[in-house]
């Protein structure tokens, strides 16, 4: 589903990843872990198609297609979704707008056609219950002033509208109450299946408990530094980020 | 357009009005002050953004001849694909010339709605005589101004549907249109008031309209324009407004086209409690040019005014927000707002804020603030990663940064109305779906 190979992004002359492999496969979840400012959201950010991050070396393969030649738009029709660490605000665009225009992007990329009113509300209702936001959030514009959780949910709401192939998930879980972390596994854990990919980053072992990955990597100064399965998890957890480093230092 | 010429077709035009002495004396002298001074130029700091030499070196007919029956009727017929209903109490005028067959002067008890020409000169307030200084093109207006509409309510009176006034420059081009527009409001008094202007066909002339507002203790106006001309017309308009004690006033204007567009308020607060609201919204691209000036006069104690104007400009587009506040001797607990909020959208876009205060009271709050800015790229990049393509992104922003304006405007059908042709205005014609 996802090639990453020996990524280099800087910003403004300065190198944030640093050479950075990953292959996710469809059916995988994988959890990236790893210290502030190591370069997750840059990460996220540049496999989304952010502009402000210079790409200098190495290759990102979508379904086998060079996905850092395409606009962002482009990836999101194709399945590609970030759920972002911080949600923007857009005052005076209306979320149920935003919501339905990027599914009738996304279906009419898959040659499909746009859904009705009748349609849409149908087939959001279910999701915005199982992530509990309530009807008046639709009328609402996108994001302002949401509560930090309830921008989370919200991504994820958005999650579950469009179905993608590949979600990237920055941080999702952060700033939630226990209630509402329990809510947004939950969300995740219905679009888990055998054709779709997701990539989970995480500071919180306990988000892992809830949605269990297949792999979890540490992320440390722009490399992926080790990997291993969902004990690995645990064991940053009880122990920290330094072991790790030191670990990678002296390999 | 010479001054000779400009004579000549004043001359003409005296001769062919049939009115009383003393209101061709008033036109006369109207004229003399407007040709003593000439056209305003940039060295006039009232002016000092916006040059007329476009308007004033064109040749202009400031004597339109009456709408032949067949622009009548192709009028009606767009009115009519336009969505006007017939029921709407409204006045519509061709080229500045009243449309008799086209209008409806049935308006619910206590409110008249008539052409000016039809009125006698004693139907009309005391105020339509009185001289514009300092404002050149409004006495031009006075010299040449032949009709226009009187829309008086008695005291206690209320408009039960809004009414409208309708000005369609009909696509002959070099045309000069002077309208005059009275409003004359009872105590008590509340009436809504939308003022369409819209062309037929694209053409090259000038609309030149005054409205004058007298509003007496406790009368209510709310008053909308939707200024719709295409990217070819100039426009200019004075709005002048005296209020007496607790009445209050309620604009919104909209401007969508023009090749250059100049609007002038000059408000008078002179009862203790009145209220004004300005709202603007203008869009200027392809060179064009918007001008907002206004002018407040805090008379009176315990007067409130706020005035918002938000532009969006593109490519060559220019825009102007002028706006003075004056606090008067011993008119105390004042609260003065203005804003002036402008989106760019080109790097050669431009935009002018100038706000001006005078205050000779001491128990004032004012306020001012003028934002310039272009589209946020983090709220664009979010948009993206949701599938939309940029230039939808782009009309989306832009379309909400104009809808803070629009939302305020109370009518459901209207607001509908301006935000549907403000889409279709954006650089790349955007749908209006980002409305709430
Ligand atoms: N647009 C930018 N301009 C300048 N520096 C940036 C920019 N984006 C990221 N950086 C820097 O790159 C480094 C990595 O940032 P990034 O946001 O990817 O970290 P992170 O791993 O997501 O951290 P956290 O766990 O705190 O979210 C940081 O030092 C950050 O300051
Ligand atoms: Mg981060």
């Amino acid at each position: 589903m996802l090639t990453i190979e020996n990524l280099h992004v800087s910003v403004e002359e300065r190198e944030i990843l640093k050479g950075l492999d990953l292959s996710v496969n469809a059916g995988e979840v994988h959890a990236i872990m790893g210290p502030n400012g190591s370069g997750k959201s840059t990460l996220a950010q540049v496999l989304a198609g952010k502009d402000n991050y210079n790409v200098t070396q190495g290759r990102v393969l979508y379904r086998g297609e060079d996905l850092l030649e395409m606009e962002p738009e482009e990836r999101a029709r194709r399945g590609v979704f970030l759920a972002f660490q911080y949600p923007t605000e857009i005052p005076g665009v209306n979320n149920a707008y935003l919501l339905k225009a990027a599914l009738n992007a996304r279906r009419e990329a898959d040659g499909e056609q746009p859904v009705d009113a009748f349609e849409f509300m149908r087939l959001i209702r279910s999701r915005m219950e199982l992530m509990n936001i309530s009807k008046e959030f639709l009328n609402r514009s996108v994001n302002e002033g949401f509560s930090g959780g309830e921008k989370k949910r919200n991504e994820i709401l958005q999650m579950l509208v469009l179905e993608p192939s590949l979600a990237i998930l920055d941080e999702t879980d952060s700033g939630l109450d226990v209630d509402a972390l329990k809510i947004v596994a939950a969300g995740v854990n219905s679009l888990r299946s055998a054709d779709r990919a997701m990539v989970l980053v995480t500071h919180y072992e306990r988000l892992l408990e809830l949605i269990v990955p297949d792999h979890v990597h540490v992320l440390s100064d722009g490399r992926i530094v080790k990997s291993g399965d969902h004990e690995l998890a645990r064991e940053l957890d009880a122990r920290g980020y330094d072991w790790v480093q030191q670990e990678a230092a002296s390999a | 357009m010479n001054t000779e010429a400009l004579s000549r077709q004043f001359a003409a035009e005296l001769d062919r009005l049939p009115r009383s002495a003393e209101a061709a004396a008033r036109r006369a002298a109207a004229f003399e002050a407007f040709s003593a001074a000439g056209f305003p130029t940039r060295r006039d700091e009232q002016w000092r953004y916006t040059d007329l030499k476009p308007i004033s070196t064109a040749e202009l007919d400031f004597a339109p001849p009456p709408p032949s029956t067949e622009l009548v009727s192709r009028v009606a017929e767009s009115l009519d694909q336009a969505g006007f209903d017939e029921a709407t109490s409204r006045l519509v005028f061709i080229d500045g010339c009243y449309c008799d067959t086209l209008s409806r002067t049935t308006a619910a008890a206590g409110i008249s709605l008539a052409s000016l020409a039809s009125c006698s000169e004693a139907d009309l307030p005391v105020h339509a005589h009185a001289p514009f200084d300092g404002h050149p093109l409004a006495t031009l207006n006075a010299a040449f101004a032949r009709d226009g509409a009187l829309i008086a309510a008695e005291d206690g009176a209320r408009t039960t549907a809004p009414i409208e006034l309708v000005f369609v420059a009909g696509g002959r081009s070099g045309l000069a249109a002077h309208p005059r527009i009275v409003i004359d409001l009872g105590q008590g008094a509340e009436v809504t008031l939308i003022q369409h202007l819209l062309d037929l066909e694209p053409g090259r002339g000038w609309f030149n309209a005054v409205t004058e507002i007298v509003q007496a203790p406790g009368s209510h106006l709310t008053l909308y324009r939707l200024q719709d001309h295409g990217t070819r017309q100039f426009h200019t308009a004075l709005m002048r407004a005296e209020l007496a004690e607790d009445a209050k006033l309620n604009c919104g204007y909209f401007d969508l086209g023009g090749r250059l567009v100049r609007n002038d308020f000059d408000v008078r607060l002179a009862g203790p409690g009145a209220e004004a609201d300005l709202n603007g919204l203008f869009l200027a691209s392809s060179g064009q040019h918007t001008d907002n000036h206004i002018r407040m006069d805090h008379i009176a104690p315990r007067t409130r005014s706020a005035e918002s104007f938000r532009g969006i400009i593109g490519d060559r587009g220019h825009g102007v927000f002028n706006g003075k506040v004056v606090v008067h001797r011993d008119a105390q607990h004042i609260d003065a707002r203005q804003s002036s909020d402008n989106l760019l959208l080109a790097d050669n876009a431009e935009i002018d804020t100038k706000p001006e205060l005078e205050i000779y009271a001491d128990d004032v709050k004012c306020s001012h603030g003028a934002t310039i800015g272009e589209l946020d790229d983090d709220q664009l990049f979010y948009l993206r990663a949701r599938g939309l393509a940029d230039e939808e992104a782009r009309n989306l922003l832009t379309f909400a940064f104009a809808n803070t304006v629009l939302e305020r405007v109370a009518l459901p059908e209207l607001r509908e109305l301006v935000a549907a042709r403000v889409a279709a205005r954006l650089p790349n014609g955007a749908t209006a779906g980002g409305t709430r």
